[in-house]
């Protein structure tokens, strides 16, 4: 039983980190971004040909892969996504989407399509009687929480946390204050990017790296970013957690059901949430 | 949107093919249906006649496709939810029930029809990006019902086959040409119904639903209803296209379900143009021909559509019709075209 709640808080956190991107910039641009997906396994990608070059020292691959990415994030952001800001949403979906395709073709064509290992770094477990845990998925849950708390007080102390939230609420009257509205979302971009990274990098034990691992992770992510509300980030730390749990109890019974449960969950939310109209129909 | 709101009845609003056929008024669904059929039936040497039929059957899909989305507004990425209802309760009924295909096919247009129904009533209720991942969602599901869940009858990744049918009367499925025939016969007829149905009132409010949902509300539309009903009408097409692949090739697998395929009929949409019926034909004709003969040529597949959808995207939103239609007009149709796809 306690291993099925740390799984779940795992894949909560895990989910969390991939999902905070993608809500700020929905939130922010109104932006529904899959190139997320491509950010996210193109860092993983990086981080494995890394770590040998710094000696397998995981936590500095870790670190090097997360910076070494938001120079990509930059790119997308800036020659497509702000290309397509308040446009329709079906072009920013198909754009992020055509982005998501050539990135993958790029890292078949660099990496291969054969699934490439990753170790665990930590490699020790917990003897809790009868079940054992491992104290790597336990510092992934503790890093969760951190973020999570880190990104709290981001957001409510810091002057660009402060503006991206006032954003948040009211683009058109952050933009009428005179402030560059667009380099705060900028900064938020690749602050969600590299987050997606150090996801993606902490789940890469527990699963096989192959080119096309980012798709499944983003249907989840946008789940819990539906569940929690788009934009909203205390929402979408709860959503991740909850739906991480749903997914490790769902996965206790019945394995291949574990991600749909997720996609059922949100379809039960959304008939009883009352939904916003995001952005479409002449706003 | 690039698609300006002007009933096509009406001189130059209508992107007609060529200068030949114009404002001939009902004859002229007859001319374009002929010259349908003519182009596919001069494709049929050309590439091969699965290969044909397989393209009349995709863009039927186009066609549901383009109800949504390009008349609609509402991009789904879960279309081929549909598509896959309908081969698999085709394939499934043909398999544990009789093999009366022309009995199969109408089980498998009403499932997905009751399942567009059901689905409906939840993703209407949302617009815009939540609409696409909503249906995504859905999506998945039904891959994993088809792949897991009921394994059992559709025999998961294997797919499931349903060459047991049996012919009737004279339609014997298990011949090629009466697929040929059986395909383009139902490519017709949902595009004549698409065409009397998108210049219908009802037409018109479907596309105002599109340009301003709450103003079509303040006029005392139920919007709900339209959007709904809109859904169901255009899944429902979606699971007879199913039916009919499934009829070609006689075999149905998680494959047709497979998420990423809605991309195959987003990208047709768009490359012929988006909100014509004209644009859906022309645009699941050219994406099935760059599909099927360009990996000859090309071997990173995906990053050319990629690079293809980028450009789409960024310079070219009405599609190949657009532009023709465009080019025709001179550039009085081009002069408005700053004013397509601005912020809905």
């Amino acid at each position: 039983m306690i291993q099925t709640l740390v799984q779940g808080l795992t894949i909560g956190g895990i989910l969390y980190f991939v999902s905070v991107g993608l809500s700020l910039t929905f939130g922010t641009m109104k932006i529904v971004n899959f190139a997320h997906a491509a950010v996210y396994c193109l860092g993983i990608y990086l981080f494995i040909t890394i770590m040998p070059l710094v000696g397998g020292m995981h936590p500095l691959a870790l670190v090097i892969a997360m910076a070494a990415i938001v120079p990509f994030a930059y790119v997308v952001e800036r020659y497509v996504i702000r290309r397509l800001y308040g446009e329709s949403v079906d072009y920013t979906i198909i754009a992020t989407y055509a982005v998501l395709l050539i990135s993958t073709n790029v890292i078949k064509r660099v990496w291969g399509v054969q699934p490439q290992p990753v170790a665990d770094p930590i490699g020790k477990f917990l003897d809790m009687g009868d079940a054992t845990i491992s104290v790597y998925r336990l510092s992934i849950v503790a890093l969760a929480f951190l973020v999570f708390i880190g990104l709290s007080l981001f957001f409510s102390r810091s002057v660009v946390g402060k503006i991206v939230v006032a954003a948040l609420d009211d683009n058109e009257g952050v933009r009428r204050l005179g402030l560059d509205v667009n380099r705060y979302f900028s900064i938020v971009f690749m602050l969600g990017s590299a987050l997606a990274v150090l996801g993606g990098i902490l789940y890469a034990p527990m699963t096989a790296v192959q080119p096309y691992m980012g798709f499944t992770i983003l249907l989840l992510g946008f789940a819990v970013v539906i569940v929690g509300g788009m934009g909203n980030l205390n929402g979408t730390f709860f959503a991740a957690i909850g739906l991480g749990l749903v997914m490790a109890i769902t996965g206790r019974f019945w394995s291949q059901a574990a991600e749909t449960m997720v996609f059922i969950v949100m379809g039960i939310v959304l008939i009883f949430k009352p939904l916003e109209t995001y952005g479409t129909s002449g706003k | 949107m690039s698609v300006s709101i002007e009933i096509p009845d009406k001189p130059g609003g209508a992107p007609a093919l060529g200068g030949v056929i114009q404002s001939m008024g009902r004859d002229r669904t007859l001319l374009e249906m002929a010259i349908m059929t003519a182009v596919f039936l001069a494709l049929w040497p050309v590439i091969g006649q699965h290969r044909v039929t397989d393209f009349m059957v995709f863009c039927i899909l186009v066609l549901s496709f383009d109800l949504l989305y390009g008349y609609m507004g509402r991009l789904s990425f879960g279309h081929v939810l549909y598509y896959g209802t309908g081969g698999y309760m085709f394939s499934v009924f043909i398999n544990y029930a009789t093999p009366n295909p022309l009995l199969g096919m109408v089980v498998g247009i009403v499932a997905a029809m009751v399942v567009a129904m059901a689905v409906g009533l939840i993703v209407s209720r949302a617009d815009g990006a939540p609409f696409s991942l909503t249906n995504l969602a859905f999506n998945q599901i039904g891959v994993f019902c088809a792949l897991s869940a009921f394994a059992e009858w559709t025999k998961g990744d294997n797919g499931l086959p349903s060459t047991k049918m049996q012919p009737v009367w004279f339609l014997d499925f298990l011949q090629k040409p009466v697929n040929f025939w059986f395909s383009l016969f139902w490519l017709l007829l949902v595009f004549y119904f698409l065409k009397r149905l998108t210049r219908s009132p009802y037409g018109l409010l479907v596309r105002s639903i599109k340009e301003d949902e709450s103003r079509v509300r303040f006029l005392g539309y139920n919007t709900f209803f339209y959007k709904w009903l809109t859904y169901v009408i255009s899944c429902t097409l979606a699971g007879l296209a199913g039916v009919l692949i499934t009829l070609n090739y006689t075999f149905v697998s998680p494959h047709a379900m497979d998420p990423n395929s809605n991309l195959d009929i987003i990208f047709a949409s768009l490359l012929g143009g988006a909100g014509n019926l004209y644009g859906a034909i022309v645009g699941g004709i050219l994406y099935q021909l760059i599909k099927n003969f360009l990996p000859m040529w090309v071997s990173d597949w995906e990053a050319f559509l990629g690079i293809v959808l980028l450009i789409l995207v960024f310079n070219f939103r009405k599609g190949v019709t657009g532009f023709v239609v465009d080019r025709l007009a001179g550039r009085n149709a081009a002069s408005m075209q700053p004013r397509g796809g601005e912020a809905r």
